[in-house]
């Protein structure tokens, strides 16, 4: 043995032992346990939210997230740093904006990007897309927003037949051209790749634009049906009955509580308690009282019984 | 001077053979509280291995494959194995003081390796390529950008998820557990508290 180990464990008693064959023991346990358990229960793979799907399924959810977007009012539209300049929508904490230090890095605009460009590419082989494009392009800001007004109120009373999207008639100038043509690049199974090509084709590796399409209701409310969301502590859940990240248990436990539980900065605030927490750990070696905590917990009396009933006896101490 | 001779001496004074290959534990080391640190160790190099096998099949195989499924189910529960065994080990450390006698560099290493663990955990989640993922990604999108780390981690850029989640953050992990083991060996393990308490810090 070591100098150092020699002088810290002069006078104490030891025993046979052999690590190899302990760990090795220990090995063979926790295999066991994961083969069983794999074996019995698998591992959750609940089928991602297609678009394709959303457009065959839930058409009228589809337009109306195609036409919020359009209108200006996904949550990404005003989102701030990373996607958009409103750095005043940036979550903030003591006065400070981390991720305004960083600025914009992915540039987006979800009207045009989610929208507008797409159907500026499906315009090439659909005709009537171009003159609608072209109208609604030419149109004021005003008009726009009232026809998508119109449209979206329109379709809280739409109904399906056939698989046809049936809405009440009146204004909405372009805007259902556009939309019915959004819902055909979904139905066809061309939204995502439409949505996520970038100048590396054929590669393609990230999914920002199609992952963020659906987000909002979409997403959120397959979420809630799966007790995946938010207030279901989601963060911690997997899909099914399975153990989810139940370590992120405290992180969780932060957004059911105040100011988290009512704040459009909880996040930063959720992010800050953790950090202030793990840095506490860190330093618990120095600091004074609660490194003495262990001592008045006094649960190491049980890890080390054998320990301190062979002293209590007046025992050699060699096992 | 020679820095492998430097080396070889460092080695020989910090971890010779017989502190790094025991056959010989203190009295006190009898407690089934010393098991969780190699059951982590074990639960990890199960992740390893199936995740290597994951990787090497590429990150459709498992939604594909019956046999990939079943690896990625071993991947699952070894996961599972792993932060249950470090809970553990983390709890059982805390209730010995396990940092006195001048151990915190161990203590902080194995805090540091918990860290780096979490966040490979949501790296792993969100390479599942399934609902999980999709929902993952988008909800923490907005905790890294709340504070700033969205600029450097895109939660929805699969290639920048699967390459930390399969190389980056396993070499931290390995990196801090190597160190945290070197400590280990090399300290030996804690007495019990009340035997030379006047060194305790």
């Amino acid at each position: 043995m070591s100098k150092r180990t020699d002088e810290y464990l002069s006078g104490v008693p030891m025993k046979p032992y052999d690590l190899l064959r302990e760990i090795l023991i220990v090995l063979a346990i926790i295999a066991v346990i994961v083969i069983v358990l794999a074996s019995v229960l698998g591992s959750p793979d609940y089928p991602t939210v297609r678009a394709q799907d959303v457009a065959n399924l839930q058409p009228i959810a589809y337009l109306q997230t195609g036409a919020t977007i359009l209108a200006g009012n996904s949550s990404i539209q005003h989102y701030g740093p990373p996607y958009t300049e409103d750095r005043n929508n940036a979550q903030h904490l003591f006065r400070q904006a981390p991720a305004n230090w960083f600025g914009v890095s992915i540039p987006l605009d979800p009207a045009q990007d989610f929208i507008l460009k797409p159907l500026a590419r499906v315009s090439v082989l659909n005709g009537n897309v171009t003159g609608a494009l072209e109208a609604y392009q030419a149109a004021s800001t005003d008009q726009q927003q009232a026809w998508l007004s119109a449209y979206m109120a329109a379709l809280d009373n739409a109904t399906v037949i056939d698989g046809q999207v049936q809405i009440p008639s009146g204004d909405y100038g372009p805007v259902p051209t556009l939309m019915d043509s959004m819902l055909a690049l979904g139905k066809a199974g061309l939204l995502e790749g439409a949505l996520d090509s970038n100048v590396r084709q054929p590669f393609e590796y990230d999914f920002t634009q199609s992952l963020l399409f659906f987000q909002d209701d979409v997403d959120g409310s397959v979420a809630e049906q799966l007790d995946m969301s938010s207030d279901q502590w989601g963060v911690m859940h997997e899909t099914g009955n399975y153990p989810g990240a139940w370590w992120l248990f405290p992180y969780a436990f932060l957004y059911h509580v105040p100011p988290m539980n009512n704040s459009s900065n909880a996040d930063i605030q959720a992010i800050f308690i953790i950090l202030m927490v793990f840095l506490f750990l860190l330093f618990l070696p120095v600091v004074p009282i609660f490194n003495r905590l262990p001592r008045w917990l006094r649960v190491y009396k049980l890890i080390w019984r054998d320990w301190y009933s062979r002293k209590k006896s007046g025992g050699s101490g060699d096992p | 001077m020679n820095l492998t001779e430097k080396a070889r001496q460092m080695l020989a004074r910090n971890l010779p053979l017989e502190d790094a290959l025991p056959t010989k534990m203190p009295a006190y080391v009898n407690s089934a509280a010393y098991l969780f640190g190699a059951a982590t160790l074990a639960a990890l190099a199960l992740l390893i291995v199936t995740g290597g096998i994951l990787t090497i099949f590429g990150p459709g195989w498992h939604h594909v494959s019956d046999v990939g499924r079943f690896v990625d189910a071993l991947h699952f529960w070894s996961a599972q194995a792993f932060f249950a065994s470090l809970a553990a080990h983390m709890a059982t450390k805390f209730f010995q003081a396990a940092w006195r006698h001048n151990r915190w560099k161990t203590w902080v290493l194995g805090l540091l390796t918990f860290g780096v663990a979490v966040f490979a955990g949501l790296t792993g989640y969100l390479s599942q390529t399934n609902f999980d993922s999709q929902w993952a990604s988008v909800q923490a999108k907005d905790v890294m950008n709340s504070v700033g780390l969205g600029a450097f981690f895109n939660t929805m850029n699969l290639g920048q998820v699967i390459t930390l989640h399969v190389a980056v953050l396993p070499a931290v992990i390995v990196l801090l557990v190597g160190l945290h083991l070197f400590f280990v060996r090399r300290d030996g393990p804690v007495l019990p508290i009340g035997e030379r308490d006047e060194q305790a810090h």
